[in-house]
């Protein structure tokens, strides 16, 4: 791994004369991640939380940089959602902070968009699917004259031109899920964070989704923070793999995803850089385990 | 902590209501400070006036649920068990239940004149219909594996009725029971305010009509904590008798 | 025809027929026609009330009080209850005196409110809407501090107002509470009309049933109810044809 430049926030420089220990070099990630641009856009500080008496993340430190594909990824309790819910603003950290450009985070920001992963539970069930995406629309201030062009536009984008006047119960779920997806985009977001989006779908509609939200964010080099625990699904999507270990959640280990783009379901999946980082991330993620 | 939220309000509007009736002196017909009604209840404790009314109404609203919920349970468990039956009753329901028992008060009183038989009549067709509605509804939610074991178990249909179908069923009966305890007490009070000389809705009327307010509100207060306590009651027995849950689906032995 | 259409038929064919065993007790019981008119008598005092008798104007006078004093109700119940529930100040503070209010029977109060109103036609529908505000107050306030957690966050995540979150999330959300709600409102104010009428004397269906009653015309008394339950089954099977169209998205 070699030594990277430290971030903003690093304890490292607070005592210059000391060598930094290999657990702490652990601890730091670098912001420079190699196919990207360089300036951290997220970044936590020393963040920890606890739900009552349980401590739920320990002494967290992380950026994310510009246009970079970060996933999160680890067993239950590690904390990744709360981490992604900092950054949507709706939970605030209890000690530490999450600054977003430089500024403390201190609600949902309108450049950032989240993507929940309980579809069915987060998008109107008394509105169709053209009615789901016009909300995030109707929540920026767009006249009501250029919706209507603009909401068809960002369903035909996901494949739902056709299906723009169903209701969420009349829709599959990963159609359910491709509405979510074009709410996000109508708020045409720098941030888009996304937890567990395609956890409940089937094997084939995952395949087909992912590749969907490469395609989408390719052109617009939009910022996503990635939450999974399908650890394959993290080395295929994203440019940096963040492994976090439970009870408390801590990060453990940050991967470096050098693979070509773009990704192909068969062709990367077989790549032998990919098959090495996949041992090493299930290694990894055993070892925390035990 | 929550207990105190919640009475802060109230609290404060008896008292605004006490002090504006004593410092603007008012006099009215229509109107008494809160001290003259617990006054006025307290009075009617004393002379035998609650007692009294009180026993009137809950004998007509008790009579008339036994006799209307028990028809309707029964006939909810005849239709329940033999669907055909509940097909051809359905235009016949849809068409009867919606005349509001009010309405039916004057021929009430046209058969049967006034006093406890018209009050008792209409209380029953009341509360006969949620019974019917809510007890049909429940039979025929029974989990279908029950009806399969009571088929297999080849019972008769007696033993069906008493050892699957009612134990399936009684947590919802008494819901629909609680229910329709909520409306006799309603209807019964209700018939006693438009017609019916007897009972608590009477004394009300007769409060009002004689231009004593304090006593009115008395009463209206009194409706309202037996209505309370009545359905709190029911509520701790099903609670005791059904769990928190509500009662599970269970088969007697 | 299919079955179901055939089951219809019979349960119609069903109440047809205790039509007639009415007709039947009504001629043959020995039952005076005074106490018991067959729905022959009944159907002509229908017809002959219609037909240039009060029976038009009576009934619409009903009607309207009914609809005013509901959908004032109907109106004044979700304003209300989308600011309690919407803020748990207000359910902490105001939702529990609701909740004392809720048994007392709504026909307690009319003799209250008419004491302090008066008597006059309109001021019933004022005591209909304070009758009938209470199920559609509540199923509002139970329908907007319902929401799904979820659809909570989405709106901060989108970041909407407040006002904007009620309207285009927590009172659609509510809709099915809501509409239930209101289909126990009309009820009650169907009943608190009728009351209210004979209380009060005034123009109208309960009025006429109750003299009807005193002067034992007792045609004109079925007649009376069996248009007042009508009147409950029309105004039911509208509301709920309203009803299935605003919840059809729940399908399917």
């Amino acid at each position: 791994m070699g030594v990277r430049h430290m971030g903003r926030g690093s304890t490292i420089f607070a005592d210059p004369g000391k060598l930094p220990d290999r657990e702490t070099l652990m601890n730091q990630v670098s912001p420079l991640p190699r196919t990207r641009t360089r300036s951290p856009l997220i970044a936590f500080q020393g963040v920890n939380h606890a739900f009552g008496s349980r401590p739920v993340l320990q002494d967290i430190n992380l950026t994310i940089g510009q246009s970079e594909f970060v996933c999160l990824v680890g067993p239950s309790g590690c904390g990744k959602t709360t981490l992604l819910r900092m950054v949507g603003g709706l939970l605030a950290p209890q000690s530490g902070e999450v600054t977003f450009g430089g500024a403390p985070v201190r609600g949902p920001a309108k450049e950032i968009s989240f993507m929940f992963q309980d579809y069915s539970k987060a998008l109107l069930p008394w509105r169709t699917a053209a009615g789901n995406v016009s909300l995030a629309l109707e929540a920026v201030g767009m006249p009501v004259r250029e919706r209507g062009p603009r909401i068809l536009e960002l369903l035909t984008k996901v494949g739902l031109g056709a299906h723009a006047d169903h209701y969420p119960a009349q829709l599959s779920g990963g159609m359910q899920q491709r509405v979510q997806i074009a709410r996000c985009l109508a708020q045409e977001p720098s941030v888009l964070l996304m937890d567990e989006p395609f956890g409940a779908l089937d094997a084939m509609t995952r395949q087909a989704l992912q590749d969907e939200i490469l395609r989408l964010i390719a052109v617009s080099r939009t910022t996503v923070i990635f939450v999974t625990h399908d650890l394959e699904e993290a080395i295929y999507l994203g440019d940096r793999v963040v492994a976090l270990y439970p009870n408390p959640g801590r990060v453990a280990q940050v991967f470096d995803v050098d693979l070509p783009s773009p990704r192909n379901q068969l062709t990367t999946r077989e790549h032998p850089e990919f098959l090495r980082l996949r041992r090493a991330l299930f290694d990894f993620i055993r070892e925390g385990e035990t | 902590m929550k207990l105190l939220k919640g009475a802060l309000l109230p609290v404060v509007l008896l008292i605004l209501w006490e002090v504006g009736m004593r410092t603007h002196n008012v006099q009215s017909d229509s109107l008494a400070a809160p001290s003259q009604i617990v006054v006025a209840f307290w009075n009617a404790i004393l002379d035998g006036t609650i007692a009294r009314r009180t026993g009137e109404t809950l004998r007509a609203a008790l009579i008339g649920l036994a006799l209307g919920s028990g028809c309707g349970l029964i006939l909810s468990i005849v239709i329940g068990l033999v669907p055909p039956v509940a097909r051809l009753m359905q235009f016949s329901i849809e068409v009867l239940r919606p005349v509001p028992a009010v309405a039916l008060i004057p021929i009430a009183i046209l058969t049967l004149g006034f006093g406890y038989g018209m009050e008792i009549s209409l209380v029953a067709f009341a509360t006969f219909w949620p019974v019917l509605i809510y007890g049909h509804a429940a039979i025929t939610n029974i989990d279908a594996q029950l009806i399969d074991l009571s088929r297999v178990l080849r019972l008769s249909t007696t033993a069906r009725i008493t050892k699957i179908i009612l134990p399936a069923t009684l947590p919802r009966f008494f819901v629909a029971f609680r229910l329709a305890m909520a409306v006799s007490l309603i209807v019964a009070v209700t018939v006693e305010i438009a017609a019916n000389p007897l009972g608590i809705g009477n004394e009300l009327m007769t409060a009002a009509q004689s231009l004593h307010p304090d006593l009115m509100f008395a009463m209206v207060l009194w409706i309202g904590l037996i209505g309370w306590a009545l359905n709190a009651g029911l509520l701790f027995a099903q609670r005791r008798l059904f769990g928190p849950a509500g009662g599970a689906l269970t088969v007697q032995p | 025809m299919t079955a179901r259409a055939l089951w219809m038929a019979g349960s119609v064919a069903v109440t047809a027929l205790i039509i007639f065993v009415w007709q039947l007790v009504a001629n043959y019981s020995g039952i005076a026609p005074v106490f018991l008119p067959g729905p022959d008598r009944a159907w002509n005092a229908l017809v002959a009330g219609f037909s240039g008798g009060d029976l038009p104007r009576l009934t619409y006078a009903t009607v309207e009080r009914m609809i005013y004093g509901w959908a004032l109700a109907s109106v004044a119940g979700i304003v209300l209850g989308a600011i309690i529930g919407s803020s748990q100040l207000a359910r902490d503070y105001v939702a529990p005196m609701l909740e004392m209010v809720r048994p007392v029977p709504v026909s307690a109060f009319m003799p209250v409110v008419i004491a302090f109103i008066g008597l006059t036609g309109k001021m019933i529908m004022i005591v209909i809407a304070i009758g009938a505000v209470w199920p559609v107050l509540l199923a509002t306030v139970h329908g907007v501090s319902s929401v799904e957690p979820r659809l909570v966050e989405v709106s901060k995540s989108l970041r909407l107002s407040r006002l904007e979150t009620i309207w285009k999330i927590a009172l659609p959300n509510s809709q099915p509470d809501i509409l239930a709600g209101m289909r126990i409102g009309l009820t009650v104010a169907l009943i608190l009309t009728v009351i209210g009428e004979m209380l009060t004397s005034e123009n109208g269906l309960g009025y006429h049933i109750l003299m009807a009653a005193r002067a034992f015309r007792s045609a004109d008394l079925f007649a009376g109810v069996i248009l007042l339950g009508l009147i409950g089954l029309t105004s039911n099977v509208i509301l709920q044809e309203i009803e299935r169209y605003m919840l059809r998205w729940k399908r399917r």
